[in-house]
């Protein structure tokens, strides 16, 4: 592993073939046709690798982002459509961090995780606590998240605008790695690497401690729990830290991995998690983490393979499918008739 | 002084054209709601209504009321199948199959060369006046408000209440679904043609997942109770962003903290204030929720 | 709308609150035609624009442009030797077509303002422009470079609208023969957004490059809410095409950069006025992009240096191209008012707009064309060092 951070990563990241052959001054030389091309056969092979290297990049930032919306949809039945705030706001929280408090990335990271977490927490003081004290319907939850994602949204637009906005110049972390005669961009591998481990570290917490244990009691049954002497509101303010934590790295991983940060950010991985969280199962976390590749694969697929207008389709064909030939998802237990 | 006001209406008339499309659909939305099943497809109902209600005015000159009647027909037909495909689903798991209907139903939108595709259909005449609207309205608010009290709106209560024991009773308990889902589309696709008659143009993004959401949004806060509850939360959530409009930048923001203000003190929604006082005790009312 | 019933419905309105002694507001446009030497009151002009919303990185630009015009205009003396000034009226639409119209419709109905500027969106502008056009409001659109605003609309005539905007039907055609010229491109795959901007540009891409003898080697699109553009270009790399299109707005161009900077190093990214972002200008490989603009910041011309001094004194920041855009839109407006003999009468000004003719403005020498187009050069240009520069 080579790095050098900083560094532009066009002059750096010069590959020795560009799969066509054809190298920079276009003029010099004609595109070869693919029969006469010795290298097409492998040039392809390549392009499909690399193909499948940008699918499980796209579920590694779909899983993250998915695994806090079905964590808090486990517990609490609440669709979370604040969500998507969290993701931009641990962008933000980077951006603030590096360029405003002139942070390194390395601590930049963190900040942002623990300040998406703990917005998470106060998300639910705001908008969730009080219809839980009401005994509101969960479809109310749903609306006031909703409420609270205009509120911030245009805070930090009123703040920041509402353009993309860049990291400063060379506090993005950059390195690249070589491997043979393959090229991997060094921060997407990490984010791959940081999400894989994350979901990891996040099934043992849920199935071996025991805030595990008590988050998982609430999701069963929240009376059940009260009376077994659960923390009800410290399990649920832990449920929101570590969903928001969470759903604020996929944010800054994003951030970092195009070097671009805006207000708008999250709202296209909304219905992205609700595919996931289909595909694998309502509630379940290895399912999100599983439905989440299985949609990056998909996406990816069609694109490579089917005609541009039936692209689209693809991910809500197929979770159309699922929804009807098995509504549980690949890892849900509890049947049609959980609401 | 009488000028003023004629200024005032005829500047205000496409809001107030608005505000009762918006309670229409947010009728559409309701009587699912009533019988139990969540669904975010509407949005692409009235997509279904609008787009044919224009298309056929358009290629083959029929008259507007006939243009509207195929356009909620055609919702409607189309909301069968679906209904039949769906309805073993419940709560979020249906409200996100009505969402990827809607979305699927986007995507042929966009890649059809006769819809207009992306750049979507413009020029449509202006052709809707307000007493279209509002006699739709009265209708429609004015069927469902006896249907509530009649053998259907009870079946449906039961089957929002318990299926398993709706059932038990008697009650077909699909049929009932099915009648229910197929009527909001109705509703919707008929709210569909009207708008499209008003915005002189549509595309596919006008009916996406923000306008799903948004019409949930406006019967829920508005209040299940009874038919009045959609149409005030589409009356007050249309109008507030012009209301608001004096806050300037700061607009979006006392948007969000109404909608979240009602939602928190009036959680069964706006129809629901004479509980205002009695909030706390709403648990116990419980168990008419839906989702 | 057609308005009977509540005209009808206005008249009980207005009799009731009149009868209940109501002493609401006076109408406050009525012209005071006496020949007196008082001020004369404002004359009322509209903006609409995208302050919240989808397209809310137009702004504050769009709306500075506009005010500084107006701002500058007045300080000098205003209409009829100093009696009368300009009054700004900003509205936000909300990036939305409902919005959109009840803004177009509070500004004709009951602001009665002489003329409109925007709205910011072209999907927008489908349902506002014509409210102006039924009432007979001469519009100047700021920032629509679609098909079907003026000349041939969908909606039937539209005589009273006006484009200070360059079309991309003039814009694409002159980027690609600048790029096909000087980069000797043969081959391309175009990236496209599903919005109804990056759709009209498909069109008008293709056949630049079918004139220019370019093969299309993949149209690839892409949907608003795709995050990582990786693979598009992935797959447009495997058609090993001489340069990228990237017909999208500027938050996807920033990505389809650097992607193709990362996996198709030395090719160039071609591209519409979605490109044309200040924002994109601290993309680190902006340096790839050829564009072409409607303004140039580098131009020397002297009522463009005022300009671009003015507006860093009053805001602190550089202008870009929607800036110089509304801000000229306002001074041909002003322009075409002056030749009045009464400011606020629409008519007059429509047709005085029609005889603006070689007005010194920070996009160059400004006339309309027959359609009501502007008329004026397409600035192919490229990034360097953090600006926009001439494309050689």
């Amino acid at each position: 592993m080579r790095g050098c951070p900083g560094a532009p990563r066009r002059r750096a990241l010069r590959p020795r073939d560009t799969g066509g052959g054809c190298g920079e001054g276009a003029r010099a030389c004609d595109p070869p046709t693919p029969g006469q091309d010795p290298r097409h056969a492998g040039g392809t092979r390549r392009l499909v690798l690399e193909q499948l290297y940008n699918a499980i990049f796209i579920g590694s930032i779909y899983a993250l982002f998915a695994v806090g919306f079905a964590l808090v949809f486990s517990v609490l039945d609440i669709l979370n459509l604040a969500h998507p705030t969290v993701f931009m706001l641990g962008a933000f929280a980077a951006l603030f961090a590096i360029g405003t408090l002139g942070l390194p990335w390395y601590v930049a990271v963190p900040f942002a995780v623990v300040a998406s977490g703990l917005f998470g927490i106060a998300l639910d003081r705001i908008a969730f606590a009080p219809l839980r004290r009401r005994g509101a319907p969960p479809l109310s939850a749903m609306i006031s998240s909703l409420a609270v994602t205009l509120i911030v949204v245009r805070l930090v637009e009123l703040r920041y605008g509402g353009d993309f906005i860049t990291f400063p110049s060379g506090t993005v972390p950059s390195f690249l790695i070589r491997i043979g005669d393959a090229t991997l961009e060094g921060v997407r591998l990490a984010i791959i690497l940081l999400a894989v481990g994350l979901m990891a570290g996040l099934t043992f917490l849920v199935r071996q401690t025991q805030l595990g244990r008590d988050i998982r009691a609430l999701a069963e049954n929240p009376r059940a729990a009260r009376i077994l002497g659960v923390d009800v509101e410290r399990a649920i303010a832990a449920t929101f830290f570590i969903s928001s934590a969470l759903g604020g790295l996929a944010g800054v991983l994003l951030g970092f991995a195009y070097n671009s940060v805006d207000s708008k950010m999250g709202l296209p991985l909304e219905l992205r998690a609700f595919t996931v969280m289909v595909v694998g199962g309502m509630g379940s976390l290895p399912g999100a983490v599983v439905g989440a590749y299985v949609l990056g694969l998909g996406e990816v697929a069609s694109l490579v393979y089917l005609p541009a207008e039936l692209r689209d389709a693809f991910a809500f064909g197929l979770l159309f499918l699922v929804l009807i030939v098995r509504p549980t998802g690949l890892f849900g237990q509890r049947a049609t008739d959980r609401a | 002084m009488i000028e003023a006001t004629l200024d005032f209406l005829s500047a205000y008339s496409t809001l107030i054209a608005l505000v009762g499309v918006n309670a229409l659909l947010a009728l559409s939305v309701w009587v699912t709601l009533y019988a139990g099943q969540l669904t975010l497809g509407n949005a692409a109902f009235m997509a279904v209504g609008a787009y044919v209600a224009a298309l056929l005015e358009r290629h083959l000159g029929t008259p507007f009321p006939l243009a509207l009647a195929c356009g909620a027909a055609v919702a409607a037909l189309v909301a069968v199948p679906l209904g039949l495909t769906v309805f073993r689903l419940r709560g979020v798991y249906l409200a996100i199959a009505t969402l990827a209907f809607g979305e699927v139903l986007r995507v042929i939108l966009l890649a059809t060369p006769i819809t207009g595709g992306g750049q979507g259909l413009n020029g449509i005449p202006p052709t809707t006046e307000l007493w279209h609207i509002y006699l739709s309205l009265a209708v429609v608010a004015y069927v469902l408000w006896r249907v509530q009290g009649a053998t259907v709106g009870r079946a449906w209560a039961a089957v929002r209440e318990d299926e398993i024991a709706a059932a038990s009773q008697g009650i077909a308990v699909r049929r009932y679904k099915l009648a229910a889902f197929v009527a909001g589309a109705l509703v919707a696709g008929w709210a569909g043609g009207l708008s499209a008659h008003i915005t002189f143009s549509i595309e596919p993004n006008d009916f996406a997942f923000g306008k799903a959401v948004q019409i949930l949004v406006f019967a829920v806060v508005g209040g299940i109770p009874n038919p009045l509850g959609p149409i005030f939360g589409a009356a007050l959530f249309t109008a507030l962003p012009e209301l608001l409009r004096p806050l300037r930048d700061y607009r979006d923001i006392f948007q969000g903290l109404v909608l979240l203000a009602v939602i928190i003190y009036l959680p069964r929604g706006l129809v629901t204030v004479s509980q205002l006082r009695r909030t706390r005790r709403l648990q116990q009312i419980g168990a008419a929720d839906v989702a | 709308m057609k308005l009977r019933l509540f005209t009808t419905l206005g008249m009980t309105a207005a009799v009731v609150l009149a009868a209940c002694g109501g002493t609401g507001g006076t109408t406050a446009t009525s012209p005071t035609a006496s020949a007196s030497l008082a001020a004369l009151p404002d004359v009322k002009v509209g903006l609409a624009t995208s302050k919240t919303g989808a397209a809310n990185f137009y702004n504050p630009q769009q709306t500075n442009g506009a005010q500084l015009a107006v701002d500058q205009f007045n300080a000098t003396g205003g209409f009829q030797g100093g009696r009368q000034k300009i009054q700004l009226i900003v509205e936000d639409d909300g990036s939305t077509k409902d919005q959109g119209i009840t803004v177009f419709k509070k500004f004709v109905e009951q602001d009665k303002v002489a003329a409109i500027l925007g709205p910011t969106l072209s999907a927008v502008a489908a349902g506002a422009h014509p409210v102006a056009q039924a009432s007979g409001t001469p519009v100047i659109a700021i920032s629509n470079t679609g098909l079907g605003i003026v000349g041939k609309c969908d909606y039937g005539p539209c005589d009273w609208i006006f484009r200070a905007s360059l079309g991309e039907q003039s814009a694409v055609p002159e980027t690609v023969k600048a790029a096909t010229t000087k980069l000797g491109i043969k081959k391309v795959v175009i990236i496209y957004g599903d919005g109804k901007f990056e759709l009209d540009d498909l069109g008008i891409f293709r056949d630049a490059f079918k004139a220019n003898g370019v093969t299309v080697a993949k149209e690839i699109p892409y949907r608003a809410t795709d995050v990582d553009f990786a693979p598009f270009v992935t797959a447009a790399k495997a058609e090993s095409p001489d340069a990228i299109v990237a017909d999208s707005l500027a938050g996807p161009a920033g990505k389809i950069l650097d992607e193709v900077a990362k996996q198709m190093p030395g090719k160039r990214v071609i591209g519409g006025n979605g490109l044309n972002s200040s924002a994109l200008l601290s993309n680190a490989n902006a340096a790839l992009m050829v564009v072409g603009t409607a303004w140039s910041k580098a131009s020397t011309d002297k009522t463009n240096t005022d300009f671009i001094a003015a507006y860093k004194q009053k805001f602190g920041n550089d202008p870009d191209q929607f800036a110089a855009q509304s801000y000229t839109a306002m001074l041909v407006l002003i322009d075409a008012m002056k030749r009045t003999s009464r400011m606020s009468d629409k008519a007059q000004v429509k047709q005085q707009l029609e005889a603006v003719k070689e007005l010194a403005t920070p996009l160059g020498a400004f006339s309309f064309t027959s359609d009501h187009d502007v008329k004026q050069p397409t600035f192919v240009m490229t990034v360097k060092d953090g600006a926009f520069t001439p494309f050689q």
